[in-house]
Parts: structure tokens; C-alpha cells; sequence
């Protein structure tokens, strides 16, 4: 596999922040230990697009690290929880919007809260085997305000953990920030303990009235939770041992954010001290696919990630069907008092011929 | 001489010191030694569970093998009574809403175990078994009062039921459903266990093992 290279990562979050008194179960001490400890979280509005809030993050982070977005996107990956349209992924339309003229654009609708490593993976496998050299992975997370702000839903005790963001990354067949290990494992053995549902039965194509919402089988939930416990740790600690670092020495451990009893547990099998694993689960609740970009902007800005260190990425998907996890040797220049330090992206690489 | 030794010593897996020198088995030992298990690798496949209760043994022994205890320290099982054959009862597991939990005892006083054989829904197969001991904790810790041990196995019946036809209509739930659980619900029934059994001790009523003769409070 040819050596790739994460290299930055911006966000958009949503105007609106919502409170926990929004919820009709306001009080924290009655709520599900599965479902507490989310102060605020933000939520998407009907202007708010998936591609809208890519194209917001993407110039973000065309800025930060000086990418010409019209030369420097051979491939354009999203991941959407909540999709803009049916039929269709967003990428096209974000191209659009951006100006990108991507040789792939590749609309993931699988991997769930780890898509972020799934989008790494492909996207290294198409730098070696294709020749791309630029990647730039969306991950969107909008369920919250389409689909727990309805008077209806939010009454749900699930409603009060999504929160909505996007978080977009840079990916580059370079050696200047590498990904060492890459890790994924599919459990289709536990596929369908999560499905989007309406109240009246209806499935999402029929007329209805109903408002849909995400749903987990309940009586499921210790099963659940023991594969998290397993499965996460797991694969975490195999792209640890592939790439010779002793979990104990990771610096930086970024995961999916589903409850703080996960991420508690999940601390505690992998030995990494709270202070090194990077969450804004209580400012911004479960942000599903979107967490790991997010966080990793969040690391990066408040200075957390330093340079010449290992961050760690890992989580798992749905109810346990996918996990994965990466290991990087952070070399990216850590932020600055007044933003980046910043690589002249397009003459470092350039375009791919076509 | 043992015949059997030589041959035992050439099982794989089989390590005395008369084949694996006192190095190796260090080796070994701090190679199995680790800081950290994750909660599969030991309650995976067996929910073992203990703890030490400040009653005497043989009343901890005899409040355990009387059925109807069931329906004070545990979460969920109540009403039992007898289902007419052989020392069999029948009560409901609350968990399961309209569950019947089926249920024989076999206790052994001169080992103070208490096996508790069950199953939900039907009493032909009995194979929910808790193992139970009371050991006093003179022997084992140097002090008055008991050690309750309390052992499942993970039958495979607990990962499909294999009565599906006698469960109650529109249950979702199924008790193997909650394995990951088991130490943590077990845990928590111990703990009633513990405090009911030094109430009870410190407060000396033992005349009998219902409910309704704690303290009059119920």
C-alpha cells in the first residue's frame, strides 16, 4: 500500500444549540445512565444541507492548509447520516458547489460512526492502485434536527444524545503525517439491531404522517454493549500491534462517541488516561460518523496533538456490525496563535494528470 | 509409582515440575499475568461470582435452600409454588413480564451447596443452573461469618431459546438476551443477599425464610 498521510480537518456545527430542557425529560438524574451526560448539543435547520454543511467545512479547511479545491480533490468522499436525497449522495452536488473536478467521488453509506476510517482505507486503496493523490472525506451528521426536534420524537429518551456536525479531513499519498496501520472488521452477524423507524410502522418510502427516528432493538442492549466492550478494544489493539505501539503509549485516542460509559470502558481496556482521549460528548452529544474529523480538529486547534506523536482513531458502527481503527504518527505543524502554519499544498502535488 | 505419569507428562498442555522447571513455569505465569482482562475474557462464557456475608454459615445455607427465599433476595423471580411433581415450583420471573420461571433445588448440606435448576416458560428441561456454595468463613478467612461462591455456565440454550413455542405471546426478551449483564445482575442479587442475610443475623429472625416475617415491615 502506498504510504498516506492525514494532514488537517475543519468543521461546520449548526447555528442552533439546543439545551437539555428541550427535551421533555429535562432532569439528567432521571434520564437512562445509557442516555446522560450531554449538556448542549447543536441541530441542523431546514437550510442546513448535508452538502451545505460540507462545502462551509471544506473552505475551512481549504484555507487552513492552502488547497486549490479546484486542482487538489482527486477524490471526494461524504458519509451522511441523514441523506439530502434518497436516491443519491451529496458529493456531486458538494463538488459542485466547490468548484472540485474529483476523479471519484465516492458517497459512502455504510460504516457508520467509523466511516471516517473506512473513507481513509478506500481512499488509500485508490492512491495505489490509481494514482490519486488527494482525498478529501466528509462525514455529516444531521439526524438530530431532522429527525429529534419534532414535538413527537423528542419526547423519545434517546432524543437528547445526537447532535449534529460535520467534520471534513485531508488525506494525501504522502509520507509527511502517516497513517501506519489501518484496521477494519465487518460483523454482518450483528446487522439490524438499528434502524431508522416511524411511529406508525410505515417504512420511510410509504405516505405517512409519522415522523421516522433512529431506533435500537432494546432488549439487545447488554448484547450491544458487550460488543462495544469487545470488539472496539479489540481492533483498536491490533492496529496498535501492527504498528508496534503498546496501547499504554498512545498519545491521542480519538473514538466515536455514543455514551461515556463506552468511552469509559473503553479507556479502561486500552490503559489511555482520560486526559488523552479527545471527546466533545458534552458540548455536542453523539456525533456518529462526524466525532472522529471533528475531534481531530479539536485536537489539532487546542494544541493536544502534538507534533512527532501517535493518535490513535477507533470506534465501531451501529449496533456492532463494523469496527475499526487507525494509527497515525502525527507530523502535521500544530496551530499557531493566528492558525496554521501552512504547506503550499497545490505545488507540493500537484495534479493528477487527465 | 504412578503408571500413568509418564504419559501424563507427555499430554500437550500438561505442565508439572517434573516437565517444566520452575523458570519455565515463571515464564509462563508472568507471560498469563496481564494488568488488564477484558470483561468477555472473563465473564464470556462463565459468571463466576463471590463474596464474603457476616452470617453463619449454616443459616446462609438454610435461608439458600428454601425456595420461597428466592422471592426476597432475588431481583425478579417471585411467587413461587409447587408445579406437582418431584420438588418442582413455579413462580414469575418479573423480568420477562409474563414469564414463569421454573425451578427444583437440589441443596447438599453436608457440602452446603444449593444448585438452583431452572428454566423460564417450561419445567421439562431444566437448564438455567446456579451453582452455589457456602464455605464458613473460619476456614477460608480467619473470621466469623460465611463465603457464598455462586457459578453460571453458558448454557447454549442462553444464546437461542430452544422452546420458542412455549413462550408467552409478544415477548421480545429473551433471559440469554442479558449474559453481558449477568455479572452485573448477579452482582447485585449477592449484594441483597449479603445485606438481607447480616439483617437478619444481626437481628436474629431466622424462624423462617418468607418476607413477611422481617421485622413486620411488610
Amino acid at each position: 500500500m502506498k504510504t498516506v498521510s492525514l494532514v488537517g480537518a475543519a468543521s461546520y456545527l449548526p447555528r442552533r444549540i439546543v439545551e437539555n430542557s428541550f427535551f421533555q425529560n429535562g432532569d439528567e438524574e432521571q434520564t437512562h445512565v445509557m442516555f446522560r451526560g450531554v449538556k448542549l448539543r447543536h441541530h441542523v435547520e431546514a437550510d442546513e444541507s448535508a452538502q451545505m454543511m460540507i462545502v462551509q467545512a471544506a473552505r475551512k479547511l481549504a484555507e487552513r492548509l492552502n488547497i486549490n479545491l479546484a486542482k487538489d480533490v482527486d477524490i471526494l468522499m461524504t458519509n451522511v447520516t441523514s441523506p439530502d436525497q434518497p436516491f443519491t449522495g451529496c458529493g456531486a452536488d458538494v463538488g459542485k458547489a466547490l468548484g472540485c473536478r474529483p476523479d471519484w467521488v465516492v458517497d459512502l453509506h455504510n460504516g457508520g460512526c467509523v466511516s471516517f476510517i473506512q473513507m481513509m482505507a478506500q481512499a488509500q486503496a485508490l492512491m495505489t492502485c490509481h494514482g490519486a493523490r488527494t482525498a478529501l472525506l466528509c462525514n455529516v451528521q444531521n439526524a438530530a434536527g431532522r429527525h429529534f426536534a419534532h414535538p413527537e420524537t423528542r419526547k423519545l429518551k434517546q432524543a437528547r444524545i445526537p447532535g449534529d456536525g460535520c467534520g471534513v479531513a485531508y488525506l494525501v499519498a504522502s509520507n509527511e503525517s502517516p497513517v501506519k496501520t489501518i484496521v477494519q472488521r465487518n460483523y454482518c452477524e450483528y446487522a439490524g439491531d438499528m434502524a431508522a423507524v416511524r411511529a406508525d410502522g410505515t417504512a420511510w418510502w410509504e405516505p405517512s404522517t409519522a415522523c421516522a427516528y433512529v431506533d435500537f432493538n432494546e432488549t439487545k442492549l447488554a448484547a450491544v454493549m458487550g460488543r462495544a466492550n469487545r470488539i472496539v478494544p479489540e481492533v483498536i489493539r491490533e492496529a496498535c500491534r501492527r504498528a508496534d505501539l503498546p496501547t499504554g503509549e498512545i498519545d491521542t485516542l480519538i473514538t466515536n462517541q455514543p455514551n461515556r460509559i463506552f468511552m469509559r470502558n473503553w479507556r479502561e481496556a486500552l490503559q489511555v488516561p482520560r486526559d488523552r482521549h479527545v471527546s466533545t460528548f458534552e458540548r455536542h452529544g453523539n456525533l456518529f460518523g462526524a466525532a472522529l474529523p471533528l475531534c481531530l480538529e479539536e485536537a489539532i486547534d487546542s494544541g493536544q496533538l502534538k507534533k512527532d506523536s501517535h493518535l490513535v482513531l477507533g470506534g465501531f458502527a451501529h449496533a456492532g456490525d463494523f469496527a475499526a481503527a487507525a494509527v497515525i504518527h502525527w507530523q502535521a505543524p500544530a496551530a499557531t496563535s493566528n492558525g496554521w502554519m501552512l504547506p503550499v499544498r497545490s505545488a507540493d502535488f500537484g495534479t493528477v494528470d487527465r | 509409582m504412578n503408571p500413568h505419569l509418564n504419559v501424563i507428562d507427555g499430554l500437550p498442555g500438561v505442565h508439572r515440575i517434573e516437565n517444566c522447571s520452575k523458570d519455565k513455569m515463571t515464564s509462563l505465569a508472568m507471560e498469563m499475568t496481564h494488568a488488564v482482562y477484558g470483561h468477555d475474557e472473563v465473564y464470556g462464557q462463565y459468571c463466576p461470582i463471590q463474596d464474603y456475608i457476616n452470617c453463619p454459615a449454616e443459616k446462609a445455607f438454610e435461608y439458600l435452600a428454601d425456595i420461597h427465599t428466592l422471592g426476597e433476595w432475588t431481583y425478579s423471580t417471585r411467587d413461587f409454588e409447587p408445579a406437582g411433581e418431584d420438588g418442582l415450583y413455579v413462580g414469575m420471573d418479573r423480568l420477562g413480564s409474563a414469564t414463569k420461571i421454573y425451578v427444583r433445588v437440589l441443596a447438599n448440606r453436608q457440602a452446603m451447596t444449593v444448585d438452583y435448576h431452572c428454566a423460564w416458560d417450561q419445567g421439562k428441561h431444566l437448564w438455567m443452573i446456579y451453582l452455589m456454595r457456602v464455605v464458613p468463613a473460619e476456614l477460608v478467612l480467619g473470621k466469623p461469618g460465611c463465603v457464598v461462591t455462586w457459578t453460571n455456565c453458558r448454557h447454549p440454550n442462553y444464546d437461542c431459546n430452544p422452546y420458542p413455542e412455549t413462550a408467552p405471546v409478544g415477548r421480545k426478551v429473551w433471559v440469554g438476551d442479558m449474559w453481558p449483564f449477568f455479572y452485573a445482575g448477579h452482582k447485585i442479587e449477592l449484594d441483597n443477599l449479603k445485606h438481607i442475610l447480616e439483617y437478619r443475623h444481626a437481628n436474629n429472625c431466622f424462624s423462617n425464610g418468607l418476607p413477611t416475617t422481617m421485622g413486620g415491615s411488610r
